[in-house]
């Protein structure tokens, strides 16, 4: 193995390789795709109101407001701009607050004008009054009259939509490029018959799939960086994270290079990835739906980058909670590597196609 | 032009179509999937917040919460009852007041009210409850607040006849069903180019117009055809049903403008693959700004999509009328023209 015509192999598939569907779909498929779920279902299964406000005057209730977690709070910079958002529905209310606010509501009777959406549910319509009204009474320093206390019945815990498809964001960004990629790319050299020109010079089967499987597994990390960057999930661990990226990506790569070696056109890649897409993408399903058994993500081999993944950037875990499926990942990445090497060696030139 | 040399033509293509296993899975699977999500989705909107509540004394401001709009309260004979109640899954929170509140209160002291809440409820839900129940304190406890609001409802006032959820995706839903025919158009379009087919076409007594014309008809009639079995199913023609046609009908010529111009600046079907998704998700941002509504604003505008979205959804939920939707179909029509027009003209250069 000479690291020099690896790294020679990488540059030209890199500048030279072909730019073609897989890599667009590659880069842009799990970024629009991160951008989507973080846009739309950080809000969409919410059922919090949403409060516009034209401060005019720098009142202290919009910090207060904004401190509460029953609604969302937006802040406009004109009664035009608050006006147009509420026709638009971005907020279900839009109050404008007068001059010397602060000051009346201790003093006198103070009006706000409301602007309410339309389409606005009749629940937000009546709530969002009465936490306009409370946080106006916090900021007054009226004495609560009552003592409340909140107890949770049950054991279920609430997990937001935007969680529980971040599994498979993360790993349609990691699992698609890191695949296709380099079975793309092995593919099309054994359709225009290029790996016959590559087999005549020194560079031996191994160090060609090496290359291949390296420039899968850089595109699949940096997707996995950005979908989560995108999502805001790298949590208190980020070097964990990046090590079960980079482990994830490897995996990625190799089943890419064996998919790779094994295939000869790209519709049968294609037919396969629909196929396959199941035993890849079915740890996502168990994470969107806590109903189902958790054992049942066991069986499928992404578990183990989902996992650690989501223990890090949404539960907060540390390394020490993640190493026994990193370790099973390892695992996983150097029987994969194995099975590898042993298609480099023994899968003949005539099944590679290198002689047509 | 030769009718039955587009006849046969066309008959070829729906061969071609039907032997494509990709685009004919995608466009039943899509279907099917189309339709059964629009089932699943719920067909009516909860407006209200429900609420479970045990009172053996109730105070008469918290008694009028009960015909407040916007709350729909539900009083329990016992906080076992209204416990159990929440545990399935029937409330997400329940108010317990004690059997002696306004005595505590009449003496000046502070009574203890319970909230439960189930642990799988959205935190929300407790904070707006908590908030709730402490303004019918400070209200039954005679502290009233010196702040009156103004209110303008902006838009039409739907309160009481909101529109559900499956219904603000129906135009999501018809336009990414029609739009699947860009990608189908396109490469049929590319697979005639790549393997050399259209050329050998050419060879026979058929002209370039009447290779595209037969594409086009195909493929209109592939996305109006689903547009209107979705519809029909999902109840879409209940308001002017020409006008729904007509749009579907537009839409239809769009997108497979679409996919000549989309055929016409790329290599393969592989090409056709990879960018025809990219326009896909495009397209269908309009869509998705129908079921989150604010998301979009202005910018959304310059998606030719926007406009189908908008008719689609103004005709469908919203009851609009042929002056309401005659703009966005005008715009639809000369994109579409454009788009054809763009696509053939390339193509003819490019490699016929």
């Amino acid at each position: 193995m000479n690291l020099k015509r690896v790294w020679t192999l990488i540059k030209n598939d890199t500048i030279h390789g072909p730019k073609d569907a897989i890599l667009v779909m590659s880069v842009l498929t799990p970024i629009l795709l991160a951008l989507f779920m973080n846009l739309a279902f950080g809000n969409i299964f919410t059922d919090r109101g949403k409060l516009g406000i034209y401060d005019v005057d720098h009142s202290e209730l919009p910090g207060i407001l904004t401190s509460s977690t029953s609604i969302i709070v937006k802040s406009y910079d004109s009664e035009s701009e608050l006006k147009s958002a509420v026709s638009r529905g971005s907020v279900d209310m839009g109050i404008v607050l007068p001059v010397n606010f602060d000051a009346t509501v201790n003093t006198g009777v103070v009006n706000i004008k409301a602007y309410v959406w339309g389409e606005s549910l009749a629940k937000n319509r009546a709530l969002i009054p009465v936490v306009l009204a409370d946080s106006i009474r916090e900021m007054s320093g009226s004495i609560l009259p009552v003592k409340i206390d909140t107890v949770a019945l049950g054991d279920e815990s609430n997990v937001p939509w935007s969680s529980r498809l971040m599994p498979l964001t993360v790993l349609l960004s990691v699992f698609f490029g890191g695949i296709m990629m380099p079975a793309g790319s092995l593919i099309h050299e054994k359709q225009k018959h290029t790996l016959e020109a590559l087999n005549i010079t020194r560079a031996t089967i191994s160090e060609i799939f090496l290359a291949k499987g390296v420039i899968g597994a850089v595109l699949a990390i940096i997707m996995g960086l950005l979908t989560l960057t995108i999502s805001g999930g790298f949590g208190s661990s980020p070097f964990a994270l990046i090590l079960v990226l980079v482990l994830g990506a490897v995996m990625a790569s190799e089943i890419g290079l064996v998919a790779g070696a094994l295939i000869n056109d790209m519709n049968t890649l294609f037919a396969i990835w629909k196929f396959g897409g199941f035993l890849l993408f079915g740890p996502a399903i168990v994470f969107m739906f806590p109903q189902i058994p958790a054992w049942i993500g066991y069986i499928f081999p992404t578990f183990y980058v989902v996992k650690p993944v989501m223990d890090i950037s949404v539960n907060g875990l540390g390394f020490n909670a993640i190493i026994l499926n990193v370790t099973i990942l390892g695992g996983i990445v150097v029987v994969m590597g194995a099975l590898i090497t042993g298609i480099t060696h023994h899968l003949s030139t005539q099944s590679l196609q290198l002689h047509g | 032009m030769n009718t039955r040399n587009i006849r046969a033509l066309m008959r070829k293509d729906i061969a071609l179509f039907i032997n494509n296993r990709f685009y004919m899975l995608l466009t039943v699977i899509g279907l099917v999937c189309y339709i059964g999500l629009y089932f699943v989705l719920p067909s009516n909107v909860d407006e209200n917040l429900s609420l479970a509540m045990y009172a053996p004394e109730m105070p008469p401001v918290f008694n009028q919460l009960t015909s407040q709009p916007g709350t729909a309260v539900q009083i329990f004979s016992s906080e076992t009852g209204l416990k159990q109640s929440i545990l399935d899954g029937n409330y997400q929170a329940g108010v317990v007041l004690p059997s002696d509140i306004m005595e505590i209160w009449n003496h000046g002291g502070i009574p203890v009210i319970t909230v439960y809440y189930n642990s799988g409820a959205p935190p929300e839900v407790t904070t707006a409850i908590v908030a709730l129940v402490k303004e019918l304190s400070y209200a039954q406890t005679g502290q009233v607040l010196q702040f009156d609001t103004t209110g303008e409802v902006l838009g039409n006032d739907l309160l009481g006849a909101q529109i559900p959820l499956r219904d603000r995706m129906r135009p999501l839903l018809v336009v990414f069903i029609l739009l699947m025919e860009t990608l189908s158009v396109a490469s049929l379009i590319a697979v005639e180019i790549e393997q050399g087919t259209a050329r050998a076409i050419l060879t026979t007594p058929l002209k370039v117009s009447d290779l595209f014309l037969a594409k086009g008809i195909l493929g209109v009639g592939l996305a109006f055809g689903q547009g209107i079995l979705f519809m029909a199913l999902v109840g879409g023609f209940n308001h002017l049903p020409l006008l729904m046609l007509t749009t579907l009908l537009i839409g239809s010529f769009m997108v497979v403008g679409i996919g000549f111009f989309l055929a016409s600046v790329t290599r393969d079907v592989m090409s056709v693959t990879g960018w025809g998704t990219l326009v896909l998700v495009l397209l269908a941002i309009p869509g998705i700004g129908m079921i989150i509504p604010g998301l979009i604003s202005g910018w959304a505008k310059l998606i030719p999509s926007y406009y189908l979205t908008d008719a689609v959804s103004r005709i469908a939920n919203y009851g609009a009328g042929w002056r309401d939707a005659i703009t966005n179909l005008g715009i639809l029509t000369g994109f579409s023209i454009i788009m054809f027009w763009a696509g053939m003209v390339i193509l003819r250069r490019r490699y016929l």
